[in-house]
């Protein structure tokens, strides 16, 4: 403590002592040792140089230096320059000159050591700010370098990633696309950016491309489509594209974000799926035929048998001897429930396979065409058939049952890829709507297929009249009763060149 | 006639009423079961008559109904019918003994034949069963020494050598000989053979 307290004492004393004593005392001893000199060649009495050693002691030293410098020239002009010379006495006539000479070395020791004091302050702050400036362009210099690094990562990221990406403008139009993506499309890739994304997609699968794109654009939702996609060795693969939008803080889409998932492995998988699925349907289809056949078999054997049995027991009471009238009349009855029965049967059978109540809408056949071809694309890819369709777009609504309706289209456009299975070039299924007459409307199916043998034309549309080997028959019959329960006719002719045309009219007032 | 009935197992009852009045108006009794369940709680073997089976029953089958009946040792003869019988069913129910397969709807004539055939199976089958009853029953009343000779017996061996192998004297071996023909009711050492294969009672195969 004592210490403490001596050090601080020592400090206090060299602060305020020694050290402004010694710098006074230099700074007097040189303006004294150069007055000499100078005050026999520059006018009595010369005592400027003791206000310029006033003014360094109060700037280096501060302002006790300053005080001390004064006391230190006062006496020495008295005792040097103030006449009488060499005594500390002064003159009367010189009194007022020493008491300027103090006055006017007090002043310029104050103002000296305020402004030394003031450019200190000055000086302190710029330090301190030269500091700080130093200390943010070093925290700035890092936090570069950590966004440098994460950004860095992120692109890794994005490269690394086995999937293609892409980000898009508002707009749609592509701004980056990662190396996987690149890589896939090759050279094409170069003009990958902007519209021309188009250009790798396949030329079937453009239209619903466009379509699904410019509704998430209007939608602003996200965007799922299956696409094929031209890789950099010309072959297509499915891709299923991804893409959803990045909102800005006003809402509005600020960009997207997309990704390819290749799904050719699964896609391929599928397809033969379906096939195995559709053999097995096609299978079950004949199986169940059989299977309700025996099933109708049973029904109508059971009364039937019945019947026979009671009428032999029946011709047996009337044989007896004698004739027992009791038990033939009974037995005769119960011939009657049978045969009732049995008639049952076949009512059932009948209703089962009449076609059920139809359920009328207003209906735009167009929609009902177009999803239609919605649901026939994967089909229709697979066999390779081109479905074109062309609608008249001022088609009247009409009232009709949307379901049955699709399944006359269904069927049809079912039968006509059937028939163009041998076709070894182009496949085009065309699907037309029109006006027809006054008050119908008329939808026809077009095919490149062999056609119709002429003589079967009208036979087609009979019950169990097929030509295919697995046929039920009952396709083209179902068609033509549900376009009659339209106030509609069906027919079908061969078209020129090649191939065969379906054509069925809808009644508009019905 | 006896008191032979036809079981009818259909779970149609219009058949089942169909056919038991077929058969009424000739003289037949029957009895009808809508189930094989309920044919097997309800009946046992000491019913004569025969079963007219639907092959396709709800719950157990015809053919499985018939299948139970031959692991139980049940003889009763059956005749099968169904609206539409299959080839491998056929080959299969006739080859486990039944006595004919019948598609319905079937003529008169060909039911009648196949129950007087099932009925004159069943006729055979009872009285062959009554004759062995019969036998085991007097084999019951031979002690077990006794049942020991007759084996050696209708296995052909001589009094001298069912002594040895019994290490008995020849006399006791006649003595129960005699008892054994006496028991069993047998003129001949023939007759008592084809008795006990008629009851399978087996014969002891000489020994070495």
């Amino acid at each position: 403590m004592t210490t403490n307290t001596f050090d601080q004492f020592s400090r206090r004393a060299m602060e305020y002592g020694v050290q402004p004593f010694s710098i006074a005392t230099s700074f007097v001893l040189v303006a004294l040792l150069w007055t000499f000199p100078l005050q026999h060649i520059i006018a009595y009495p010369f005592v400027f140089l003791f206000f310029g050693a006033v003014m360094g002691s109060a700037w280096f030293g501060g302002v006790v230096a300053g005080f001390i410098a004064v006391v230190q020239s006062s006496f020495i002009i008295t005792y040097f320059f103030i006449p009488p010379l060499y005594s500390i006495t002064v003159a009367k006539e010189s009194q007022s000159f020493l008491a300027a000479f103090i006055l006017c070395a007090i002043a310029i020791s104050i103002v000296s050591s305020t402004r030394k004091r003031a450019e200190n302050a000055v000086r302190a702050a710029r330090d301190e700010l030269e500091a700080k400036v130093r200390e943010r362009t070093a925290e700035l210099e890092r936090s570069n370098l950590e966004i440098q690094e994460s950004e860095r990562q992120l692109r890794a990221l994005t490269e690394a990633i086995p999937q293609q990406i892409w980000r898009a403008d508002a707009a749609g139009r592509i701004e980056y696309c990662n190396q996987h993506l690149r890589n896939y499309v090759g050279q094409q890739g170069s003009s990958l950016e902007g519209e021309s994304f188009f250009n790798v997609l396949h030329p079937e699968d453009t239209l619903i491309f466009r379509q699904g794109w410019e509704s998430a654009l209007v939608a602003s939702g996200p965007f799922e489509v299956k696409v094929r996609v031209r890789g950099a060795d010309d072959a297509y693969r499915w891709f299923l594209v991804r893409s959803i939008p990045q909102q800005a803080e006003d809402g509005t889409i600020a960009r997207w974000y997309g990704i390819h998932i290749d799904i050719e492995e699964q896609h391929r998988a599928q397809q033969s799926l379906v096939i195995a699925q559709d053999d097995l349907s096609r299978l079950s289809r004949t199986l169940s035929m059989a299977e309700m056949a025996a099933s109708i078999a049973h029904e109508l054997n059971q009364p039937l048998t019945a019947v026979v049995t009671h009428a032999y027991a029946c011709r047996e009471w009337l044989g007896s001897n004698p004739v027992n009238f009791e038990k033939a009349s009974a037995t005769a009855e119960k011939i009657v429930q049978e045969s009732t029965r049995a008639s049952a049967v076949v009512k059932r059978v009948r209703a089962l396979f009449r076609k059920e109540a139809t359920e009328k809408h207003i209906v735009d056949v167009n929609v009902l065409v177009q999803e239609l071809a919605r649901l026939l694309r994967d089909e229709s890819i697979r066999r390779g058939v081109a479905v074109r369709m062309m609608l008249n777009p001022n088609l009247p609504r009409i009232e009709a049952d949307p379901v049955q309706i699709q399944q006359v289209l269904l069927n049809l456009a079912m039968n006509a890829m059937d028939a163009m299975s041998t076709v070894a070039g182009t496949k085009e299924l065309i699907i037309h709507s029109e006006k027809y007459g006054t008050d119908e409307i008329a939808i026809t199916i077009e095919d490149n297929g062999p056609g119709i043998v002429p003589e079967i034309t009208t036979r087609i549309f009979e019950p169990f009249f097929s030509t295919k080997e697995q046929g039920t028959g009952m396709g083209l019959a179902i068609c033509r009763s549900i376009v009659e329960a339209h106030d509609g006719r069906i027919w079908a002719e061969n078209r020129e060149p090649i191939g065969a045309r379906f054509k069925f009219t809808l009644g508009m007032g019905a | 006639m006896s008191d032979e009935t036809v079981f009818i197992v259909d779970d149609d009852a219009s058949i089942c009423e169909g056919l038991s009045n077929l058969l009424d108006s000739v003289g037949i009794r029957t009895e009808c079961f809508s189930s094989a369940e309920a044919f097997w709680e309800t009946w046992n073997d000491s019913r004569a008559g025969c079963l007219l089976l639907d092959a396709r029953l709800p719950g157990a089958s015809g053919v499985e109904l018939q299948e139970h009946l031959n692991t139980s040792a049940i003889g009763i003869p059956i005749i099968f019918m169904t609206a539409h019988g299959d080839v491998p069913m056929v080959r299969k129910v006739m080859k486990a003994g039944a006595i004919e397969f019948l598609t319905k709807p079937f003529q008169k004539q060909e039911l009648l034949h196949a129950v007087a055939q099932a009925f004159e199976k069943d006729r055979s089958r009872r009285h062959e069963q009554s004759i062995v009853g019969a036998i085991n029953k007097r084999i019951g009343t031979l002690s077990d020494r006794e049942k020991e000779v007759m084996s050696m017996v209708t296995a052909g061996l001589l009094n001298k050598q069912i002594a040895a192998e019994l290490n008995l004297s020849e006399i006791t071996v006649k003595i129960h000989r005699r008892r054994v023909m006496d028991g069993m009711q047998a003129g001949s050492v023939a007759e008592l053979v084809k008795m006990c294969e008629r009851a399978k009672f087996p014969s002891r195969s000489t020994s070495a």
